[in-house]
């Protein structure tokens, strides 16, 4: 199995109307053995923005310190939170810094941007950067929620709607991966809230 | 006993004979060689393309009442699940059952063969034939093709004259009797189960449980088993399949999902 396989992940981030949610699984494994079921994979970078890691765990933890660390000192020089475009693009360059020794991790980043608009990128594991209209995933179920997101997604779904149609997705695409799955993970961001989730699902 | 002289004869007549006679002999002896661009190491690859197959766990132990054979139902290519459905626990005859690690379509010939050579044992023989005899008749044929990349991990179980016997086979060539295997690449999370509830005396419903339990516990920490959880009795009649339960089900069962505390909640502010 290749190192990206090496710990399984599932991650995917949807669009709704003013809206967005960002789901994960919550195995921690090492090869097919299962090591924690209550892994956090996704973290607020403030309280508009989120980010995902998926891959290998050690580079996500690794990774997320450091864009910790990058976003207080922006937080500080500027007086104000980062928006998730420049955030993405601190993602991407990050990431390219290591190009020929790279972060074996794949990360996904939600947001809302200006006027409430919501904002999700995916970058591989150098840096470059993905922007979709709908939905990006990653991790070793990856292909399978390609699958089950293009399937399931309507566009400008509501809160409510959009959390049971991205659940759905990630326990179906999770069910045909033997190395994600064991519960599930999802926030749902509106401009006004923030909804975290914890899904039951088969945990085997 | 004739004695086997097959191996001083040699290929060429030494003096004249007629040529019809000799036809197909004239030539030296030679085999085939494969048409491979690796010629020592191509029998390796054809194993290493098999061998990580092994996803599963199975298991089976011998009781007062018989013997008990649990197994999952997953069938993993790599990291992909490509059935939550595949049965494990071959019926070879009413009174015998294999159990399928490895290669299933290694498993699943090679099982339906030893079917056949018992069925026709009792014909020949007038009688049943032992659970000993098939496992050996099992493990010489897998002997014969070893190292030809045959993946077969199997537990025979069955009941038996002498009662309730079990043997382990697999390809290597190798061939165990013993009261308790578990085999697959969650074997190590079944056995911790199996060996610490394990006890001779008992009854059929404490030994089902302690069979299910072992295959769910091996679910819930091998990435390469899942799905059902299927549970045999092989007793003096022959076997019955006791329960096949999900384990997405049982793991709520046994582990009920409490309302935890609530960490914050949101409350109505009311309007400056």
């Amino acid at each position: 199995m290749s190192i990206f396989e090496y710990n399984g992940s599932a991650l995917v981030a949807m669009v709704g109307k003013n809206c967005f949610a960002i789901a994960s699984d919550r195995r921690l494994g090492v090869q097919l053995q299962t090591i924690a079921t209550d892994f956090q994979r996704i973290s607020k970078v403030h309280d508009r923005l989120f980010i995902g890691l998926s891959g290998l765990a050690t580079d996500a933890q690794t990774l997320h310190q450091r864009l910790m660390f990058r976003h207080k000192l922006y937080q500080l020089r500027e007086e104000r939170d980062m928006k998730p475009e420049t955030f993405a693009s601190l993602v991407s360059a990050l990431l390219y810094e290591k190009r020929f020794g790279p972060y074996f991790c794949q990360p996904v980043i939600a947001g809302l941007s200006d006027g409430d608009k919501p904002f999700i990128c995916t970058t591989d594991s150098i840096g470059a950067k993905e922007l979709a209209k709908d939905f990006v995933v990653a991790g070793t179920a990856g292909d399978s929620l390609y699958g089950a997101c293009e399937a399931m997604f309507k566009p400008d779904m509501e809160p409510e709607e959009l959390f049971e149609t991205l659940s759905q997705a990630l326990l179906a695409s999770v069910d045909r991966d033997c190395l994600s799955g064991w519960g599930g993970h999802i926030y749902v961001v509106t401009p006004t809230e923030v909804k975290e989730c914890t899904l039951k699902g088969r945990m085997d | 006993m004739k004695l086997d002289t097959t191996g001083l004869e040699s290929a060429l007549p030494l003096f004249g004979a007629n040529c019809q006679m000799v036809d197909g002999f004239t030539a030296a002896p030679a085999f085939e060689l494969p048409t491979t661009l690796d010629f020592d190491g191509f029998q390796k690859e054809a194993i290493q393309m098999v061998k990580p197959a092994k996803g599963t766990t199975t298991l089976a132990f011998i009781f007062k009442e018989g013997v008990m054979v649990a197994a999952d139902s997953r069938a993993s290519m790599g990291g992909y699940i490509s059935s939550q459905s595949v049965k494990k626990i071959i019926e070879i005859n009413p009174y015998m059952l294999g159990t399928m690690a490895g290669g299933a379509a290694d498993c699943q010939f090679w099982h339906r063969n030893l079917g056949i050579k018992c069925r026709l044992h009792e014909l020949a023989n007038k009688r049943r034939i032992s659970v000993t005899g098939a496992s050996k008749l099992l493990a010489n044929i897998l002997y014969s093709y070893r190292g030809m990349g045959l993946s077969v991990g199997t537990m025979i179980a069955g009941w038996d004259e002498t009662g309730p016997g079990l043997y382990y086979v697999d390809s290597e060539g190798g061939r165990l009797k013993g009261p308790r295997f578990s085999v697959g690449s969650g074997s190590p999370y079944a056995y911790g189960v199996l060996d610490s509830g394990y006890r001779y005396d008992m009854s059929i419903e404490e030994a089902a449980e302690l069979a299910r339990r072992a295959i769910y516990h091996a679910t819930f920490r091998d990435g390469a088993s899942g799905g059902v959880a299927s549970v045999y009795h092989v007793g003096p009649n022959g076997w019955k399949k006791l329960s096949g339960d999900d384990v997405g089900e049982l793991h709520y069962k046994y582990y009920p999902v409490t309302p935890s505390t609530v960490e914050q909640e949101m409350v109505e502010v009311s309007a400056a």
